[in-house]
């Protein structure tokens, strides 16, 4: 096939001019099949990106459940939603703080990444280990760090009892208090290796030749993380702070399994709220309200996230 | 020499974050493998009488094979789908035609749209399409990706435009450039792909949990938290359990790291 080809590519091409009626009846064929090739994809996220988005809002507007038929109910299941659902404050709050724990991590990250990016032997060894977290099933994950928050016999509290941190256990997925930070903990795990890449990525684009400008003209070394990495590394930075931002939103698998959104509400975030209102609870319309308002969340932080940045993601995007 | 003592301190602090990041897997391990009484106190960090016991237990007390089957069967769906319709969609994308900025836009604006935001309609158009409960029902969300489209064009564009023009004016028909000539050119593209959505669909959860009820089409991460609520006191047939459903993505991981890697990065950092 190749070969073929290649041996026609010094063929002159045939004047387009010359038979007007087969180009275009062959173009037309062209458009054709240019738009079935892109009929499968433009069908799947029609089917379950744009319709649901729409569909979301026509459902937040209406009384509905799979039983009854639908009747209109205007702006009641947002009414209800601001003003008389104490849960879904908690539960936004929850979401917040959430994102909010993904600085934390990609501080963490980055000084890993600083780590890994040396001249030292082993550094693949190393990357792989801390990667290795982000691949894995959630649900597993879930699973091992309930364990290792267990009260009796898990091993956080055995660690912190054998060094004299706290005289007793405690029943850090069951307590009010911490059952949040330790589901973020669990979960800042699982992603930081994914941050650490991102990131690495990031400071190997750096032109070296910086650095030793720098230092020749007397730069301390945190004058030049502070003055180069940083300000170059801001792209990476903010497409961390967006993949944490997203990360809340796939937080799901492991609160589900870790606490299932409990005590009370103490670890529910919007999905999680929004899947047992509608799920379990059948409340289809309402959970729709709350799909909304986690969207219009999403996007708000996404923009701002943006600014902050500089317009960053423009240019990621434009790239594409 | 000198080099390689002021190494230490780096070396020792990332043994320390390797041994923390390495804990958790090696507790789940430990626990999935020791007969001790696991509720004994204070719980020992060595495994005593290692035995494969609960590896047997899971085998029998679950149907493990049924899960993996299902868990197998939508990821080879997916994936083979991802490849052939994001490398359409891809081919699509590097061609000129009416409508194609629009469609670029519609694709990004797409990428905006997380699934988690989409789940109740999704749920809803699934079951007026009647697929819930199937294997097509909880593949087809995943069967076409963003990201994975855009990493074929970049591919596809990086093919010498020439290569492509004299297949064309060959009388080559357009479908066959594109699986004969140009596809066979783009494997590491591909593998990117395979890998990619292999790991999305092998661990997805909230989708097979919504679409799914029935106990013989469940995946093993359902399978696995169902596990979670159905038995409570085998824990150590819990983490035998855990352990078989992570060995196959860690596999795949360190088989293919670099690719997934590669794939991740370009996804993220260059669309």
């Amino acid at each position: 096939m190749v070969e073929r080809v290649a041996e026609r590519m010094t063929a002159t091409p045939p004047d387009p001019a010359a038979r007007p009626a087969f180009w275009a009846r062959r173009r037309s064929r062209e458009l054709g099949l240019i738009w079935l090739f892109l009929l499968p994809s433009l069908v799947i996220f029609l089917l379950y990106r744009i319709i649901p988005l729409v569909w979301n809002v026509v459902l937040s507007l209406e009384f509905w459940s799979p039983y009854k038929p639908a009747r209109f109910a205007g702006l009641y299941q947002y009414q209800n939603m601001l003003f008389y659902d104490d849960a879904f404050w908690k539960v936004v709050a929850n979401t917040l703080i959430f994102m909010a724990s993904a600085p934390v991590g990609i501080a963490l990250a980055l000084g890993v990444a600083l780590l890994v990016n040396q001249q030292i032997r082993g550094r693949g060894v190393y990357r792989t280990i801390v990667f290795m977290s982000y691949p894995v099933m959630t649900v597993a994950v879930g699973i091992i760090w309930q364990w290792l928050y267990n009260e009796k016999v898990g091993l956080i509290n055995y660690v912190l009892i054998s060094f004299g941190i706290i005289p007793k256990g405690i029943p850090f997925l069951e307590s009010f208090q911490w059952a949040l930070p330790a589901v973020i903990l669990a979960s800042l795990w699982q992603v930081i290796g994914f941050y650490m890449i991102i990131l690495l990525t990031g400071l190997q684009s750096i032109p070296p030749n910086l650095y030793e400008a720098a230092s020749i003209d007397g730069a301390s070394a945190g004058q030049s993380f502070w003055r180069i990495t940083v300000p170059l590394l801001k792209p990476s930075l903010f497409l961390c702070f967006v993949v944490g931002i997203i990360n809340s939103f796939n937080a799901f698998d492991l609160i589900f399994v870790m606490t299932g959104g409990g005590p009370g509400h103490a670890t529910d975030l919007l999905v999680t709220y929004i899947y047992s209102t509608a799920f379990k609870l059948g409340h289809f319309d309402y959970a729709a309200a709350m799909t909304v308002a986690n969207f219009v969340l999403f996007v708000g932080l996404a923009f701002v996230a943006n600014r902050l940045a500089g317009g960053e993601a423009g240019a990621v995007r434009r790239s594409a | 020499m000198a080099r390689g003592r002021r190494h230490w301190p780096v070396h020792f602090a990332l043994a320390l974050i390797s041994a923390l990041m390495l804990v958790p897997f090696y507790w789940v391990l430990k626990t999935s493998l020791t007969g001790e009484n696991i509720f004994s106190y204070p719980p020992s960090l060595l495994p005593h009488e290692a035995n494969p016991f609960y590896f047997v237990d899971v085998w029998y007390a679950i149907p493990f094979l049924r899960y993996l089957v299902n868990s197998v069967v939508v990821s080879i769906m997916v994936v083979v789908a991802n490849v052939f319709l994001n490398a359409m969609a891809g081919y699509a994308l590097t061609r000129d035609f009416p409508g194609k900025a629009a469609t670029i836009m519609l694709f990004l604006s797409c990428m905006m749209i997380p699934f988690q935001v989409t789940i109740i309609p999704a749920y809803l158009i699934t079951a007026k399409l009647h697929l819930l409960n199937s294997y097509f029902g909880m593949a087809l969300p995943l069967m076409s990706t963003i990201i994975c489209i855009f990493i074929f064009k970049a591919a596809f564009e990086a093919i010498p435009h020439s290569l492509v023009e004299a297949a064309r004016i060959d009388g080559v028909p357009d479908w066959q450039i594109m699986f004969r000539l140009i596809m066979p050119l783009t494997k590491p593209a591909i593998a990117t792909n395979v890998i990619l959505s292999f790991i999305w669909s092998w661990n997805s959860f909230l989708w097979p949990l919504v679409v799914v009820r029935d106990v013989n089409m469940q995946t093993l991460p359902l399978g696995l938290s169902r596990f979670l609520s159905v038995v409570e006191d085998t824990t150590g047939a819990l983490y035998a359990f855990c352990v078989m459903v992570l060995v196959p993505g860690l596999l795949i991981f360190l088989l293919a790291q670099k690719e997934f890697i590669k794939g991740l990065t370009s996804g993220a950092t260059k669309g």
